[in-house]
């Protein structure tokens, strides 16, 4: 590689993509065919997400060398991108077939089948990927990504693993194992996982968006608790909801009780910083926080409960967990339709 | 009145004898007074170096830094010091220096710093405007210890270790850096971006070690390491590159070698991204004092805005006015502003066929074309301190953004 390039790459991995771009412009302009210049710009572009130009300069620099394995792998990548996924796969295999020993290159041909939706290919090139470079964290991390999207979860989490037993510091593999957590049903683990992958690498735009997830399935949980104990204490006061019974007064303080030692339970083993980060989560998302603030008002009816015995504070809850219903299934229409 | 008038005598009787150590304390006290503290300090320290140990001095010395420790609020309209002539005590520095060995003959084979790498800037730190907060934490924290260097260690603080500037883009850091060396009278050695490449691609046979020893041999200087995270990267993140890797390590080991400012060798940082910066960077003894350099407060866009229109045709702009309608704005992007309004104004002038000044429009009509450009910066901020300040190091950070509701 020449210096030029050499300048490029650098500024690339250290994250100064303007001024990478300038560079290898400038030095295009003395030397515009110079094939790992050329490669070296398409590389910045596909890292700055402007993928028309990425693949404008990946084209020039196939025709610069074809035989070079890297213009058809950032080709490949480009195209990917811009889901014209058949030439996309035509350009990746032409990589691999002039490089094929090469960990790098196969890595982007399975990404590029993994997009294409083509997983059973993608997991096959992902296996050799391993078997190439197998104390690679990125080796297994790979194979987790795309048996995650298979749906197969054991695997996914066996190779998220592995990738973290290799490098303990890899803020992605700690952030999608959380995601995984999280669509397991095991939001506390999710929570932590998202704690540490936030600790490593706090610049990730999706750390929040993903802690807002984990406290909605809470929510969910909280709703269901509180319907049960609600509904529970109202059948069992019948009649009498409108006055003081014995029975509603110690099924709510049972509920409280048993309630407030579940979520002492569960937050035992989150770290301190996980406060401010709720906060900052409830913060950044309205309907949560108006979900989070009706809960509380539950909670608080189910105390008025406790306190006087009548059993009819029960259909306040009720009232505001249809409302809190109504409003998740809005949201969720009006989200997935932005989406 | 007649207060400021007894107060600007007494300053000229300073400068006429400037060894007078009462009288400096005397003058230290007026000022701290009229909560001119950033002054105030520089007089204390300059009759400590005079007379280290005068217990006035010392008295005076204790209370300033209560005054100027914890600093809620800045105040509200500190006029800029004036540029009086303190400065570093070369006497004492070239004593310390006297005893180091001289370099072995080998040590001629390294090839020498380009005469481009090593100078005195001019500006002071008068020359940045506004900033009063900056300022003080840098009178405290590096150029008092600095001009007084035993009374420092008799405090117990050392003078091993950089101070590490850093904040969003555009916003001065590089500009103060100058300002401290220029404050100082020292040499200044100024380690950018292309130096860091040249390191990592070879293309200069120079490496870091060639640079630290370049540094020492023109010691007493301010060695500024600008960019910093690009050579101190997260030995994680470079998994990919032994000699990116291989260069933090040797900046560790080069650090730590510094110890004690012996050397006369003080390292400034400056980066955007200290989140990016390896943790043992951060270390006692290494980058351990950190200072935020936020977006130019009113004072310092009025005078970034005056600086940039001072060579440009005007006709009665409202700095004021501007000021108020460029808050966030970074240094960077006041200038562009300007370029962008003298731009069409040169337009309109050339359609007219004849000269039509700038005017208050030109730049506010600009104004709306330029957005601040430090918003990502602050979004990965407010990031960083909500799941990366698990040891306080970003608490003045998160100060400021709770206090601006970005948090
Ligand atoms: N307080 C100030 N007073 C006068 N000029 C200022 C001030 N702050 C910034 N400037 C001006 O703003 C411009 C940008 O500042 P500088 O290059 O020092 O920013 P920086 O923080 O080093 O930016 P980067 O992170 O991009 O390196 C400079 O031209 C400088 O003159
Ligand atoms: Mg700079």
């Amino acid at each position: 590689m020449n210096t030029a390039a050499e300048r490029v790459a650098h500024l690339r991995l250290l994250g100064r993509l303007d001024d990478a771009e300038e560079q290898a412009r400038s030095a295009l302009a003395a030397e515009p065919t110079h094939p790992d210049v050329l490669c070296e710009l398409s590389a910045v572009l596909l890292a700055k997400k402007r993928f028309d130009e990425a693949l404008a300069a990946a084209d020039a620099a196939t025709g610069a060398a074809p035989e070079h394995e890297r213009p058809h792998r950032l080709r490949g990548l480009a195209l990917s991108a811009m889901g014209r996924h058949p030439e996309a796969v035509e350009a990746g295999y032409l990589a691999v077939s002039i490089e094929p020993e090469h960990p790098t290159v196969a890595t982007a041909y399975a990404e590029i089948l993994q997009r294409a939706g083509r997983l059973g290919d993608a997991l096959n090139v992902a296996r050799l990927v391993v078997t190439m470079a197998p104390h690679t964290a990125d080796s297994h991390f790979l194979i987790a990504d795309i048996t995650s999207d298979m749906g197969d979860m054991v695997t996914a989490r066996a190779a998220y693993t592995e990738a973290l037993r290799l490098d303990p510091q890899h803020a992605l593999a700690q952030h999608d194992l959380a995601v995984l957590d999280l669509r397991a049903r095991r939001p506390g683990r999710a929570l932590q996982g998202l704690m540490q992958a936030g600790a490593l690498a706090p610049g990730q735009s999706t750390l929040l968006p993903n802690v807002a997830a984990v406290l909605w399935r809470l929510s969910w949980r909280l709703r269901i608790c509180i319907w049960i104990a609600t509904i529970v204490i109202m059948t069992a006061s019948g009649r009498s909801a409108g006055q003081h019974t014995t029975v509603a007064q110690l099924l709510a303080i049972a509920a409280l009780v048993v309630g407030g030692v579940l979520m002492w339970h569960s937050s035992r083993d989150l770290p301190p910083q996980t406060r401010p980060v709720l906060m900052a989560a409830l913060r950044s998302d309205v309907p949560l926080a108006i979900t989070y603030g009706a809960l509380a008002l539950c909670v608080l009816a189910l105390v008025a409960t406790a306190v006087t015995g009548f059993a009819l504070f029960g259909a306040f809850i009720i009232l505001v967990l249809v409302a809190l219903a109504l409003l998740a299934v809005v949201v969720g229409l009006f989200r997935r339709g932005r989406r | 009145m007649s207060d400021d008038a007894l107060l600007s005598s007494l300053l000229s009787a300073v400068a006429a004898a400037p060894e007078d150590v009462p009288l400096r304390v005397h003058v230290a006290g007026l000022l701290a007074e009229r909560d001119r503290l950033t002054e105030a300090l520089q007089h204390c320290t300059h009759a400590l170096a005079v007379e280290p140990g005068n217990p006035a001095a010392l008295a005076m010395l204790q209370r300033l830094t209560t005054l100027l420790a914890p600093q809620p609020e800045s105040p509200a309209a500190t006029p800029p010091p004036d540029p009086s002539p303190t400065g570093f005590d070369w006497r004492q520095a070239e004593e310390q220096v006297a005893d180091i060995a001289t370099p072995d003959p080998a040590d001629h084979l390294i090839p020498s710093p380009t005469i481009e790498d090593i100078e005195r800037p001019k500006v002071r730190l008068s020359d940045v405007g506004g900033m009063e907060n900056v300022k003080q934490r840098l009178e405290a924290a590096f150029l008092g210890p600095m001009r007084n260097p035993q009374l420092a260690k008799a405090f117990g603080k050392s003078l091993a270790g950089g101070l590490l500037l850093y904040g969003p883009p555009g916003c001065g850091k590089t500009f103060i850096a100058r300002a401290v060396a220029g404050e100082l009278g020292a040499n200044f050695f100024n380690v950018g971006i292309a130096d860091v490449l040249d390191i990592y691609t070879g293309a200069s046979e120079r490496n870091l070690a060639q640079i630290f020893e370049a540094a020492r041999r023109a010691a007493p200087c301010v060695l500024f390491l600008d960019e910093v995270d690009a050579l101190g990267q997260k030995r994680s993140h470079l998994t990919h590159s032994s000699s990116m890797r291989n260069t933090v390590n040797q900046l560790l080991s080069e650090m730590d070698s510094l110890g004690g400012g012996n050397d006369g060798v003080f390292v400034l940082g400056a980066t955007n991204h200290p989140w990016d910066m390896d943790s043992a960077l951060r270390r006692p003894g290494r980058f351990d004092r950190t200072l935020l350099v936020l977006p130019p407060d009113a004072p310092a866009r009025a005078a970034i805005l005056e600086y940039n229109l001072r060579e440009r045709p005007t006709s009665s702009i409202d700095i004021g006015k501007l000021v108020a309608a460029t808050e966030h704005y970074s240094g960077a992007d006041l200038a562009h502003i300007c370029e962008t309004a003298a731009e069409q104004a040169l337009a309109a002038s050339m359609e007219a066929g004849q000269l039509r000044p700038l005017t208050t429009s030109d730049l506010v009509a600009a104004l709306r074309e330029v957005r601040p450009s430090t918003g990502p910066w602050f979004a990965t901020a407010r990031n960083v301190v909500t799941f990366g300040n698990t040891d306080g190091s970003y608490d003045e950070l998160a100060a400021y953004l709770r206090k601006h509701r970005k948090l």
